[in-house]
């Protein structure tokens, strides 16, 4: 596991309640999961205490294929700290998961004028501190069909 | 049965916009308050009624700021309530004064919102730090990207783009039309730069593709007041025409992006245009004049098509060749909007203002002839929350 040797300057998750903690250690595990509703098979991000779909109470962890496409992005030139601004320009990306929900992350490992709608990308890792692991989007190869 | 229409809106007030660190927030509070009551012809005594926030807030007169007023004014005060559309919120509370009125329970309601001072955070003068508490509003799915308030819309920007072809240029006409209104606006945050031009916003530096510095709002401070009151007081005042609200709707939306199928259609404001429109019993082509939230261009385009003043997707033509400037085909934030006459605090409160000068016939250069009846959207967060409103002289 790799670990930062300086300070890591960036905003890290704050607040998260226990219930949505099992999302965080999957990511550290490098297996993300996502609550899976019971009742009906919706997947739910960002982690919620009811489906909202079916409003059932009865949520799984559930692994997902980590692959999906771009539904929209943006280039952030601008950013909120001098951290962030280091980084700059840099995408940010709400993916369609081949599941059928959307998560939103990063997008490294492509020049930003390269990015379109619909690009095929996949999850990869990133641990942040020793406590924290995020996850990213990278393009990946295109489906087969 | 008592009607939002039996009450009006009687006085207004708004401060230079700008920076105001040489003032405190509680001072310009007082200044709007007072403003708007010697507008309506009111004291500040007469006040029994409180929307939302009081002259200042720190614990207790945060939490409880009728008391506090009741306090300073010297006799109680009868009605508070707060009203949650983020930065509409003290524009919406426009509805909850003029049900409070209309049911007896005030009779002169005051509503403001006043940033100013060494205030911290979101109203802080200082930009970058103004930027940052901003960036972590969205919560830590979100904010450990560093996202912003602005990346969140540019994403919407991007996607109607790809859906629709709406392009770069005609966002900018937005932001073209509305700084012409500021220039004529000598309250304006943003009148004293001048005129631009479509040039000027799409050769603008770009802060989150595809929206460019000119397509984004001011941080500034600033203040506003409306005081509302029965309409029949407001007619024996005699000062103005009373501006009612004819109609009212709210759409609170989402608060996850990844939760909700489309980020370029929300139900949320669909509902709350509808309700408004169908309370007040007139249709979109009868309104001469809007007010539409935006924090930045592509909100006035996504607010157009979802309160139903175009088709879906066909906002990017409906706001091209000045299709929102004074003489265009619906005159839109005729002041300069968020872009260029104030985005301080609850800002939507100017844009309300700005309907109230166009319907009494006082806003000078800026007049729209005729006008008659008013559409207002507010926002809340980035299309997640709506409100809606159609003001009409009664």
């Amino acid at each position: 596991m790799t670990t930062t040797t300086t300070e890591y300057n960036k905003f890290l998750p704050e607040g998260i309640p226990d219930s949505q903690m099992p999302f965080w250690e999957s990511l550290k595990a490098k297996a993300v999961k996502v609550q899976r509703c019971d009742n009906c098979g919706a997947y739910l991000y960002i982690p919620k205490d009811i489906c909202n779909k079916c409003y059932s109470t009865e949520l799984t962890w559930t692994p997902i294929s980590g692959h999906g496409e771009v539904y929209t992005y943006t280039v952030v030139r601008r950013a909120p700290t001098p951290a962030y601004q280091e980084e700059a320009p840099y995408v940010l990306a709400h993916v369609t998961m081949d599941e059928g929900f959307r998560m939103i992350a990063k997008l490294q490992g492509i020049a930003p004028e390269d990015v379109r709608i619909g690009l095929p990308v996949q999850i990869t890792y990133e641990d942040v501190t020793p406590e924290w692991t995020l996850f990213d989007f990278e393009p990946a190869p295109a489906a087969t069909g | 049965m008592a009607k939002l229409s039996d009450a009006a809106i009687v006085g207004v007030y708004q401060t230079k916009q700008g920076i105001l660190t040489d003032k405190t927030q509680p001072s310009v509070w007082w200044e709007c308050v007072r403003g708007a009551c010697e507008d309506a012809g009111l004291s500040v005594g007469d006040i029994d009624g409180l929307i939302n926030d009081g002259p200042d807030g720190v614990g207790l007169r945060d939490m409880m700021p009728a008391p506090g007023l009741a306090e300073l004014l010297g006799h109680p005060i009868r009605f508070h309530a707060r009203n949650i559309v983020g930065a509409a919120s003290s524009a919406a509370g426009v509805n909850l004064a003029a049900y409070a009125v209309a049911h007896g329970l005030a009779e002169v309601v005051v509503v403001a919102s006043a940033v100013a001072g060494q205030a911290r955070g979101y109203g802080s003068a200082n930009r970058d730090e103004a930027v940052a508490t901003m960036a972590k509003l969205s919560g830590p799915y979100e904010y450990v990207y560093g996202t912003t308030r602005v990346s969140d819309y540019a994403t919407l920007a991007m996607r109607h783009q790809y859906e629709y072809g709406t392009t770069a240029e005609q966002l900018a006409e937005i932001a073209v039309a509305q700084r012409h209104g500021a220039t004529l606006h000598p309250l304006s945050v943003n009148g004293y730069r001048g005129d631009i031009t479509v040039e000027d916003v799409v050769t603008s530096r770009m802060i989150a593709d595809p929206l460019h510095l000119l397509d984004c709002c001011a941080i500034n401070q600033g203040g506003g007041a409306y005081i509302v009151t029965s309409a029949d007081h407001a007619r024996s005042l005699g000062r103005h025409a009373p501006i009612a609200v004819l109609g009212y709707g709210e759409g609170h939306n989402h608060i996850d992006p990844n939760a909700i199928e489309s980020l370029t259609e929300f139900q949320g404001a669909k509902v709350s245009a509808d309700t408004a429109f169908g309370m007040a019993g007139v249709s979109r082509d009868d309104i001469n004049v809007a007010g539409i939230s935006d924090h930045f261009t592509i909100g006035v385009l996504l607010g157009l098509e979802d309160a139903g003043f175009c088709k879906k997707g066909e906002g990017g033509s409906f706001v091209d060749k000045g299709g929102t400037s004074l003489t265009g085909r619906l005159p839109t934030n005729t002041s300069g909007g968020f872009l260029s006459f104030s985005h301080a605090g609850m800002c939507g409160i100017f844009t309300l203002i700005e309907l109230v000068d166009q319907l009494r016939g006082d806003a000078g250069e800026r007049q729209v002839k005729d006008a008659s009846l008013a559409f207002f959207n507010g926002v809340g967060g980035a299309q997640q929350a709506h409100a809606a409103a159609i003001l009409g002289r009664v």
